[in-house]
């Protein structure tokens, strides 16, 4: 049930033609797990906290630099050498404090993924690194949980929603791990990306428009194009073909 | 008529700015080897010492992925290719 704050706080989205009361309150009792508060975590915690969501948990294991201000738009000057995910979570409820924000100062690993992950909806993939991603899609794909993938690398982008069991996930489209390097990007590149996988959140959750499953989407923030890639579940994958 | 390859922007110094090459041949792996033709440096960006393509690649044909064997993915006049990298930065 929506108080009567929400319903005026939230009227332009209740507004929307198949979100309304019912859709806002699908939000209201969501709880969606980002792994990673740097720039796609902060771009889609916005929005996501915004919108309502129920419960946000934020895990990130780093400190806020100064080199992370050009992107990571929740870290401050003032922040700097403060948990990121103290930095976040004081930002988010001072945004929106219906929404209960969770900081988890841990790194992901493979042996407390079951654990971070237990009880929440869905996932978002905001992390800045490769490994780290295909953890969270073999645990997206092992607890049937949606996983919302999202990555930059300078003004380029890319995107994918994975509905385990019935979609392409992340590993039937990404195969192996190129050499580690320092990645460039300004702070457009994950604000546009975190705001496509937040929308896709919300649609998933209220239950409304196609989702951006089995295509890769690329966005080139140069030529200001996005292109669809039609990507198909790999018989043989590794994570999901047992499925 | 020929192919289009759309060269993603992290290679685009090896192709001197080029974005979108033109090359000929009847597979992918015969525009790849046309490509490296025009652009002699790409290849040690796109190939393993054994001439295969390095893993972290994908290609697709008119926006289909051509895995699992990319190279030998038959390709016709007209046909656009892109090359993409697989990135991992938040």
């Amino acid at each position: 049930m929506l108080t009567r704050d929400e319903l005026e706080r939230y009227d332009r989205q209740i507004m929307i033609r198949g979100l309304g009361e019912e859709g806002q309150e699908k939000l209201k009792r969501a709880k969606v797990i980002i792994a990673g508060g740097g720039g796609l975590g902060c771009s889609a915690s916005i929005y996501l906290a915004a919108a309502g969501i129920g419960v946000i948990r934020i895990v990130d294991r780093d400190k806020v630099e100064l080199s992370n201000l050009n992107r990571q738009v929740l870290h401050w000057d003032e922040d700097i050498g403060r948990r990121k995910v103290d930095s976040a979570t004081e930002k988010l409820k001072r945004l929106n404090q219906g929404v209960e924000i969770e900081a988890i100062e841990e790194m992901i690993t493979e042996a407390n993924i079951s654990q971070l992950v237990a009880g929440f909806d869905l996932i978002v993939d905001a992390m800045d690194n490769l490994p780290t991603r295909y953890l969270l899609n073999k645990a997206a794909i092992d607890k049937n949980i949606p996983f919302f993938h999202g990555a930059v690398y300078g003004f380029e982008g890319r995107a994918m929603t994975i509905i385990p069991g019935k979609t392409a996930c992340l590993r039937c489209v990404y195969r192996g791990l190129p050499p580690e390097e320092k990645f460039p990007v300004i702070g457009v590149t994950p604000a546009v990306i975190g705001c496509i996988q937040a929308t896709e959140v919300i649609k998933y959750i209220v239950g409304i428009g196609e989702l951006l499953t089995n295509r890769l989407l690329i966005y080139n923030g140069l030529n200001l194009k996005f292109t669809e890639f039609e990507v198909k579940k790999d018989p043989n994958c590794e994570h999901c073909s047992y499925q | 008529m020929g192919i289009k390859v759309n060269i993603p922007y992290f290679l685009q110094h090896l192709t001197n700015g080029v974005e979108l090459a033109e090359v000929n041949g009847s597979t992918v792996g015969e525009c790849l080897k046309h490509l490296v033709e025009q652009f002699p440096l790409i290849e040690e960006r796109l190939f393993d010492e054994q001439g295969k393509l390095l893993i972290y690649f994908n290609i697709y044909v008119n926006g289909e992925s051509a895995y699992p064997e990319e190279l030998a993915k038959p390709v016709k006049d007209g046909d656009e290719l892109h090359i993409a990298f697989l990135i991992g930065g938040g």
